[in-house]
């Protein structure tokens, strides 16, 4: 099996207060890999390193390696927009941008540039269909987005994630917004997804972790506790705070 | 994989450009106000220094002469500062406690749909052109004080006065006043409020007595933009100060003469020193408006210090 | 005093006060209106502004004819040479004859230019054109001249017509004048300039401000410095103009004052508005749709121009509206920019005033003409209300639209 992502000593900071305490960790190619943790343990802030989104953040630095490709994604030979094109977000809460289901998808192909409307036309077909989302909005393409509900809107993002045919897909707590029913086909979704997609998702719901991800990191604190195979975290855990939280004796 | 690397290159050149472009447009907005500084400043002093092409003139004599008049050539803006700032200090007397009433009325007394019209009625009055007031006040203002002045057989030229000007000025300030004095209101800690009632004291007593005292500085900080209004306010007060030739005037019903008015009239040609003095005189109105607020935010913070 | 009492004062004085502002908004409006109303009127909009004045004589192909048709409208009739003219106070305060009506066949109709340099061309009296004189040939065959003072009121011109004369020769007349016309092509003119510059500016600068800026030095002196621009006097911005500004305006060949010196200068005036107005929208757009267009590759400034502008437009419309409203009301700065010389036919690099500075103009003369100056405000009044209506109406969609 070979790394994706291959992170060593990262430690980050927003100001003077650490958030994520010397964390390493080696994520695999064609898995999907879930960080549980109660609120506030960095498992959202430890996400948004693999595609720099921390950059934003005013006052946020980042110390250690994140080696993609041989590359260390934090060193200065990394370009930022490249990164982001091969490592695709999906946020916690639904966020299309206010403008029709189609420019939607499109958008990312065409900040690249990309004008032919064959192409684009095949590109939002092939997205929204792989996203399962096709079907349901067949036909009314040029709607807006802002229409959708909020199930159908999540896949829409996933659609456009797609759509820059990423080499990763990071999901931020793509569920914590959304109805049971959503929940269930965004998670068959991402069983699916897997097959072509490196998968990392952030979830505050156990289950989820337990159904859907091959492999399971438990974070407290700003630590990594445990990561391990997702049925050994569930079944047997080695550290007695992860077996304390998975068991939900804290949360 | 999307990425075609001509293109991505060329999307990251003009990225940067923009990054460059925005900031050059924040840096230049930014420079005016050093620009307007600098050059009234350069053109306002030239008049001072030797060899100024239309004969010097004494930079004391013009800051404490107490005659301005452009036909003998005789420029002292000493009387005309007081003038300034006396408008302006009664406008503010008269317009605060309204505002502030008006403010109070807006953010606490009225029932809700009330006091949404008094607002907008307040952002209208704030929308109302600088020269349509004057004509206001020369139509209005001028012949209500004309009518007061022969009641107390008193003589007025036409209405025009410093009382006119106060009013004037009073009226224009007040929608400044009463929109900062709104929002510092409204911007008051309901528990602090909730902590007043519960010790018995009426709703009117916590409006007085809690809430105007928390809103206490911005209140301030608008009288002190008000303030800053009233010196530079020019078209409107220009049309009915009168412009007398010498003062300073004490008298409410006499003609006055302001700093900015002085610049507006008889503004004819556009060389020679009765025109290069006007950006003298527009630099002490710079200067008192600096200086003012200067001080009044030293107060401030002394009230803000004590509260 | 009791504690009920003294509530109940306190309370009422907050009553007192707010009245006393509707009650100035209300006689502002009602004065306009009681001043300014009648002279409202399509001549005032499109009219010029300086009375245009003809010397024009019957042309020599002329024969006599009787008027076509009776005339029954207003005004004092003569049906011998099928004109109609009735006494008017203009907006100058002149009494003066006013034509209501000219008949085809009238030898009014008929009449060519007489000043030199424009003789032969077609110059009839038209109806609203001002009678200064009349030549006209009486039964002896002399011609006789009636001044302005011996044709006294209508009735007494037509009567006088009708009665001694067998011919008109030439008579001299001025159009109405008063009109806004000039004012308002150079008030557009204006707007355009200032706001073709402003904008770009403006906008970027609120950008630059809310989208890239850190908490470094350099940017708190860029916002203090366009901070501190709110609070300068627009009399200041003026003489800023003429010292800065007039020198850029050479270089495209303005030799005074200019409209288009004008507009440079409250392109500048206007900035603090639009920055801070397109900055309230950037502030609203939910940083989530930053994230996710960043997320999917897109660079900073695509983000910016495809996702984050096309969301704040609305606050840039309201900054464009309350500039436009500004522009309007500007007189203070123009008295140094664009001169107070008021124009009927502005161009750009000419003198010419604004609506609100040809009232400056008007009223600051010897003879301040209060009606015109009221009209003229009315208008002004009725645009920056609507402006002022609109901008609330967009500010609560603003609020409303991510929610």
């Amino acid at each position: 099996m070979e790394t994706c992502f291959s992170v060593k000593n990262l430690n980050l900071y927003y100001g003077d207060k650490q958030a994520l305490k010397n964390i390493n960790m080696e994520i695999m190619k064609n898995q999907v890999t879930a960080f549980i943790g109660p609120s506030g343990c960095g498992k959202s802030t430890f996400i948004r390193c693999l595609n720099r989104m921390n950059d934003l953040i005013e006052g946020c630095r980042v110390e250690g390696e994140v080696i993609k490709d041989d590359l260390d994604i934090y060193s200065p030979k990394q370009d930022i927009v490249d990164l982001r094109t091969r490592v695709g977000m999906v946020f916690q809460k639904p966020n299309p941008f206010p403008m029709s289901i189609y420019d939607n998808i499109a958008y990312g192909p065409r900040c690249q540039g990309l004008k032919d409307r064959k192409q684009l036309d095949e590109i939002v077909v092939r997205s929204l269909k792989q996203a399962a989302l096709y079907e349901e909005v067949e036909g009314h393409l040029d709607g807006s987005a802002m229409g959708l509900s909020g199930g159908q809107q999540q896949r829409l993002c996933i659609a456009r994630c797609i759509a820059m045919s990423p080499e990763v897909i990071l999901m931020d707590e793509p569920t914590s917004a959304l109805d049971p029913i959503s929940t269930s086909k965004i998670e068959d979704l991402v069983l699916e997804l897997k097959k072509n997609y490196t998968i990392v998702i952030v979830t505050h719901n156990m289950q989820q972790a337990a159904r859907i991800s091959d492999v399971t990191a438990f974070f407290l604190l700003g630590e990594v506790i445990e990561c391990d195979k997702t049925d050994v975290i569930f079944s047997h855990p080695n550290d007695v705070r992860t077996e304390n939280y998975v068991t939900g004796r804290f949360g | 994989m999307l990425i075609d690397k001509k293109r991505d290159k060329r999307n990251k050149s003009i990225d940067k450009f923009f990054h460059g472009f925005f900031m050059a447009m924040a840096m230049l907005s930014a420079s005016f106000i050093v620009i307007i500084v600098l050059f009234v400043f350069a053109k306002g002093i030239s008049p001072f220094l030797p060899g100024y092409e239309y004969g010097q003139v004494n930079l004391f004599d013009f800051l404490t002469g107490t005659t301005y008049r452009q036909d003998q050539g005789i420029y002292g803006v000493g009387f005309i500062i007081i003038n300034t700032l006396v408008c302006s200090f009664f406008a503010l007397l008269i317009s605060f406690p309204i505002s502030v009433l008006t403010a109070l009325f807006i953010g606490k007394v009225a029932p809700k749909k009330l006091g949404a019209a008094m607002q907008s009625i307040v952002e209208l009055l704030a929308s109302v052109p600088s020269v349509v007031y004057g004509v206001f006040a020369s139509g209005v203002i001028t012949v209500g004080v004309r009518q007061i002045a022969s009641a107390m057989g008193i003589a007025t030229f036409g209405g025009s006065s410093m009382l006119a000007v106060i009013i004037l000025l009073a009226i224009m300030i007040f929608p400044t006043l009463t929109s900062m004095s709104v929002t510092a209101i409204k911007a008051v800690d309901k528990d602090l409020e909730q902590a007043s009632l519960a010790l018995g004291a009426t709703k009117t007593q916590t409006n007085f007595k809690i809430v105007l005292t928390a809103a206490k500085s911005g209140i301030f900080a608008g009288a002190i933009l008000g303030l800053g209004r009233a010196f530079g306010e020019a078209t409107a007060v220009a049309m009915v100060a009168g412009n007398k030739l010498f003062g300073p005037t004490f008298n409410p019903f006499d003609i006055t003469r302001t700093l900015t008015s002085t610049m507006l009239v008889g503004l004819k040609e556009t060389t020679g020193l009765d025109y290069d003095i006007r950006f003298s005189v527009g630099l002490v109105l710079i200067a008192v408006i600096f200086i003012s607020n200067w001080i009044l935010n030293m107060v401030k913070k002394r009230v803000g210090r004590n509260a | 005093m009791s504690r009920n009492v003294k509530d109940r004062l306190l309370q009422a004085s907050t009553y007192i006060s707010s009245a006393l502002s509707v009650i100035v908004l209300a006689a502002i409006i009602i004065y306009l209106v009681v001043n300014g109303v009648s002279s409202l009127s399509m001549h005032l909009l499109t009219g010029d502004y300086y009375a245009s004045t003809a010397n024009s004589g019957v042309k020599s192909d002329y024969v006599y004819n009787e008027p076509t048709a009776s005339y029954d409208g207003e005004g004092y009739y003569s049906s011998k040479w099928g004109i109609a003219v009735e006494d008017i106070v203009t907006a100058h305060n002149d009494e003066e004859l006013s034509v209501t009506y000219v008949d085809p066949n009238s030898p009014f109709a008929h009449m060519e230019s007489l000043v030199a340099g424009q003789d032969g061309q077609d110059s009839a009296l038209g109806v609203g054109d001002l009678i200064q004189n009349v030549y006209y040939e009486d039964a002896s065959g002399e011609t006789v001249f009636l001044s302005k003072v011996r044709m006294g009121d209508a009735e007494n011109l037509i009567m006088t017509l009708d009665n001694e004369a067998v011919a008109i020769v030439s008579c001299n007349f001025e159009g109405l004048g008063g009109g806004i016309r000039g004012s308002i092509i150079a008030t557009l003119y204006l707007i355009v300039i200032s706001l073709v510059i402003s904008l770009p500016i403006g906008i970027a600068s609120a950008i630059y401000l809310h989208e890239y800026a850190n908490k470094s030095k350099i940017n708190k002196l860029i916002r203090q410095g366009i901070d501190t621009l709110t609070g300068v006097p627009s009399i200041i911005y003026g003489l800023m103009g003429v010292a800065v500004l007039f020198p850029v305006t050479q270089l495209v060949g303005a030799t005074s004052t200019s409209i288009l010196l004008g507009g440079l200068t409250l392109a500048i005036i206007l900035l603090p508005t639009i920055i801070s107005s397109t900055e309230e929208a950037l502030i609203v757009v939910p940083q989530s749709l930053r994230d996710g267009s960043l997320s999917l590759g897109a660079t900073k400034s695509q983000t910016i121009f495809k996702v984050v502008l096309p969301c704040a437009i609305n606050g840039i419309l309201t900054g464009v509206l309350l500039g436009i409203g500004r522009v309007i009301g500007e007189s203070a700065a123009l008295v140094y920019t664009t001169s107070t010389v008021i124009s009927d036919n502005p161009g750009i690099l000419t003198q010419g005033t604004s609506l609100s500075l040809m009232i400056w103009s008007i009223m600051s003369g010897e003879q301040p003409n209060y009606q015109l100056a009221s009209a003229i405000s009315l208008i002004i009044l009725v645009i920056v209300f609507v402006i002022n209506f609109i901008v609330k109406i967009i500010g609560k969609r603003l609020a409303r639209s991510f929610m």
